[in-house]
């Protein structure tokens, strides 16, 4: 009881004191506290001395602002990072704490300047400051090969900023993508010969013709042809690419939850087919494949009757 | 009309029946209908050839007349059909698929109606006899009634069909157009404007009943002078047989029919297997005479029927056809789809989406052949998902953007993809705008089937182009055979056939051998370029009838 009692006494205008009660309150609310709950618990300090307080806190760097829809809020920063911050002024602390916030998707240097309003040469030069002491690193994108997000040193650039599995140094892996492609669709062609051979009755030829895209995601991960480390969505993406090269069908079917692979409560088959067609009559000529076809007329420069594709052609 | 078809018109109707019918069909073809006096003038011909090949063209259908457009009692017009004469491209095919479903007398016999445009049945029944017992052995001849045997065979599944009577004035006899040339002035009879279709005739199928006895006769050596010379001309047979003025044409659309179906079988067969192609031609044939020629699907045939239709060599059991006929209506393409349960189950042969399906298959076929395989899977993406943007476009199909971008590009100038611009402010700002791919299939396939009417004269032309600049050659060669030819009738010594043939010298025996490959090659590719112009006009005359 004696203690709680020499608590109270203690001088509680004190700056410093003020400013001790006010990060334990911070570390007692991790999540932040607002103006408000430092006055219940000092009703007696003036608004001035608490102001101050908190301005100090925050020139330290011990205390971040935030702002949510009831008001400020006053929030305890990591110790480590406000370590990180020493002998940075608050201008380069801003720019760190916008890029900070942008996450895994880094953030564009005229971004920046927007929300920091800061003029340009002077971001340009925190943003080297920054990189010079390897707090922050910059990351190509790979939509528009010219433009450099920042991002802090440390995080993962996010899936739509380096392209996924299918990039590699921000290029695209057209070779990896075909080396896929044709790896996948060898599969599913063997295993429709496989079921057209068998003989059985047609229901179970067809069904033993079909693999689900769990079947080709395990296929091709036993393989190892790939460095990296394919998902079941990236192999779907492949898949896709072969039915639009007319190679494959696909139906979804109702599979129960448990089952390997399915995704809420649906499986995707896939299955090799042929066209449908022979190659069309028309381009068994030559006119179907002639580059300057709009050009030719009788009597003109370009005409059947002189036409060098047309003689190549007849003498093949 | 078209430019291209015009043209493609003009150089078949020279090849087949000379200048002055090409000068008049193609002013006919751009002109419109018009009257004997209007196409005198405009063509600079004479008269009697312009009558001559107003006969011609009336002979084989290519042309129809009408009374003119200011009513009754003025002049008849005459009005040219493109289909008609484009069809010239398909006879080597119609003799084709005769032969193989009714062997060489059908055969002839179809070729006989197609050199001729219309004619009666006795004089086909004895000019195919004639010619068969031509090609048989020494001491034996064709029966007539075997011929007339297969020509009630032809009329009964349609592939033959009556010509209209066309209407009469007064009291004039022969209405049908004869062998000799008529009068094409005369003024028809007050008729409606819509000329009378064949099959609107209750008798259209009706195999006359001819009293045709005899046999075909031989045809003697020294006979064949003469008989080139009359061939052109009508033979004036005394005899009659019971059916004059019924002449007969080839029923174009029968034809058309089986070709689509054919299609269709072998489309199934590459996606399936052979038994369900066969289960569906089976099908098809089943509603060969039920199914209009328009129609969007057959008429529904249950299961049971199938079952007991089924080619004998085929005993598949009944639940194994159950289950390819599930399999076939599973299948993505929707060749066959299901109707009902009754009776087993229902089951009809879904035709204008197969035909749809097919018009893709040949679009896509033609993107990569051209363009590559790369730019037929943006074409086949763009097709499955109707509208893209760029981006989406490369994501989609996997292609590295700057290539993905030159390959979209270069479909736009060919005008196989089209741009849609969506715009997101009022003024089409450029940087404000959504552009966004997309293809057209009914379209894309017309500006196809132009090309292929264009590639298609080019062959003819390159043809004849090649005929004639071998013309000298190709005259010594025909001399020397006639000459070969007397002398080995006359009888005479080995020393003097090979001298004969020494005057052709070697090289050129060659070059007209490769004359000869040329003139080959660019033949079946018009034949080949002829299927894929069946298949896209198919498939536009299907949506038309739909919509």
């Amino acid at each position: 009881m004696a203690e709680v009692k020499v608590k109270k006494e203690t001088n509680l205008s004190d700056p410093v004191e003020v400013e001790n009660r006010i990060k334990e309150l911070c570390q007692q609310f991790p999540h932040g506290i607002t103006d408000q709950v430092i006055q219940n618990d000092m009703p007696h300090l003036e608004p001035q001395q608490r102001a101050m307080a908190i301005n100090k806190l925050l020139s330290l760097g011990q205390l971040d602002l935030l702002r949510n829809s009831a008001g400020l809020l006053y929030r305890l920063k990591d110790s480590q990072s406000t370590s990180k911050m020493k002998g940075s002024d608050n201008q380069e602390k801003l720019v760190y704490q916008i890029i900070e916030d942008a996450g895994n998707k880094g953030i564009w240097s005229r971004d920046i300047r927007f929300k920091s309003n800061l003029p340009l040469t002077e971001i340009n030069k925190i943003l080297k400051n920054l990189e010079s002491k390897k707090l922050i690193k910059a990351v190509k994108s790979v939509a528009a090969s010219k433009k450099k997000v920042y991002m802090l040193y440390n995080l993962q650039p996010d899936r739509s900023v380096t392209g996924g599995a299918w990039y590699s140094d921000q290029d695209f892996e057209s070779e990896f993508v075909e080396v896929l492609n044709q790896q996948c669709f060898k599969f599913l062609q063997s295993k429709a010969e496989a079921a057209r051979d068998s003989k059985q009755s047609p229901m179970v030829q067809r069904n033993s013709s079909f693999a689900t895209s769990h079947e080709v995601w395990k296929y091709i991960c036993e393989l190892g042809i790939s460095k990296v480390d394919l998902s079941m969505d990236d192999i779907e993406t492949i898949l896709n690419t072969l039915i639009y090269d007319g190679k494959v069908e696909m139906t979804v079917i109702a599979a129960k939850e448990g089952t390997v692979g399915s995704v809420d409560g649906q499986m995707k088959l896939y299955r090799g087919v042929n066209t449908i067609i022979q190659p069309t009559g028309l381009v068994k000529t030559p006119c179907g494949l002639c580059p300057v076809f709009d050009d030719c007329h009788e009597g003109g420069e370009i005409s059947p009757s002189n036409c060098i594709y047309m003689s190549e052609w007849l003498d093949f | 009309m078209t430019a291209q078809e015009v043209r493609l018109c003009g150089l078949l109707l020279r090849e087949h029946f000379g200048e002055v019918v090409e000068k008049v069909g193609t002013h006919l073809l751009k002109c419109g209908a018009q009257n004997l006096r209007t196409i005198i003038h405009e063509t600079g011909l004479s008269v009697d050839l312009v009558k001559k090949s107003l006969c011609v063209l009336v002979q084989h259908g290519a042309s129809t007349f009408s009374s003119g457009r200011k009513g009754p009692g003025s002049p008849t017009e005459y009005h040219a059909s493109c289909d008609r004469i484009l069809r010239i491209l398909r006879y080597p095919r119609y003799i084709y698929t005769a032969k193989t479903l009714y062997g060489d007398t059908g055969e002839l016999i179809i070729e006989e109606l197609l050199q001729r445009g219309h004619t009666t049945m006795s004089s086909t029944v004895k000019t195919v006899a004639d010619r068969l017992t031509q090609n048989m052995a020494e001491g034996l001849t064709m029966d007539y009634s075997e011929v007339s045997s297969t020509f009630s065979k032809l009329v009964e599944t349609h592939f033959l069909q009556r010509c209209p009577p066309l209407p009469r004035v007064g009291n004039k006899d022969s209405s049908a157009p004869s062998e000799t040339p008529a009068a094409p002035g005369t003024p028809a009879a007050p008729v409606n404007t819509a000329p009378p279709t064949p099959e609107s005739f209750p008798e259209c199928y009706k195999v006359p009943s001819v009293t045709l006895i005899g046999r075909g006769k031989r045809q003697l050596a020294s006979e064949d002078g003469e008989e080139q010379r009359s061939a052109k001309r009508a033979k004036m047979d005394p005899e009659t047989h019971g059916d004059e003025g019924i002449y007969w044409q080839v029923n174009f659309e029968r034809f058309h029919l089986h070709f689509r179906d054919q299609t269709i079988i072998s489309a199934v067969a590459n996606k399936l297997d052979q038994t369900s192609s066969e289960i569906v031609r089976t099908m098809l044939r089943m509603s060969e005479v039920t199914t209009s020629p328009m129609a969007t699907c057959t008429k529904p045939l249950s299961a049971n029927e199938i079952f007991r239709s089924l080619p004998p060599s085929y005993n598949i059991l009944r639940p194994i056809l159950d289950q390819y006929l599930t399999l076939l209506v599973d299948d993505p393409m929707e060749f066959v789809g299901k109707a009902g349960e009754s009776g087993g189950g229902m089951f009809v042969v879904n035709l204008h989406r197969a035909l749809a399906n097919l018009a893709r298959a040949t679009l896509e076929s033609v993107v990569q052949e051209r363009f590559g395989s790369r730019s037929a899977r943006i074409f086949r993406l763009l097709l499955r998902k109707r509208h893209l943007e760029q981006k989406q476009v490369e994501d989609f199909a996997m292609i590295p953007a700057k290539e993905a971008k030159d390959m979209l590009y270069t479909l736009l100038s060919q005008n196989l993809v089209q741009l849609q611009e969506i715009p997101k402010t009022p003024d089409y700002a450029p940087s404000r705008t959504f552009y966004l791919y997309t293809v057209n299939q009914l379209p894309t396939a017309r500006m196809l089937l132009q090309s292929c009417y264009k590639t298609v004269a080019n062959l003819v032309e390159r043809r004849l182009f090649e005929t004639k600049e071998s013309k000298r050659l190709l005259e010594k060669s025909q001399r020397i055979e006639a000459i070969l030819a007397s002398l080995q009738v006359s009888g005479a010594e080995p020393e003097q056939l090979t001298e004969v043939e020494e005057m052709i010298t070697a090289p050129e025996k060659q070059q007209l051998d490769t004359l000869r490959l040329h003139i080959n090659k660019l033949d079946s590719a018009e034949n080949q370029v002829d299927e894929t112009i069946f298949l896209l006009e198919s498939y536009i005359n299907s949506t038309n009838a739909s919509s």
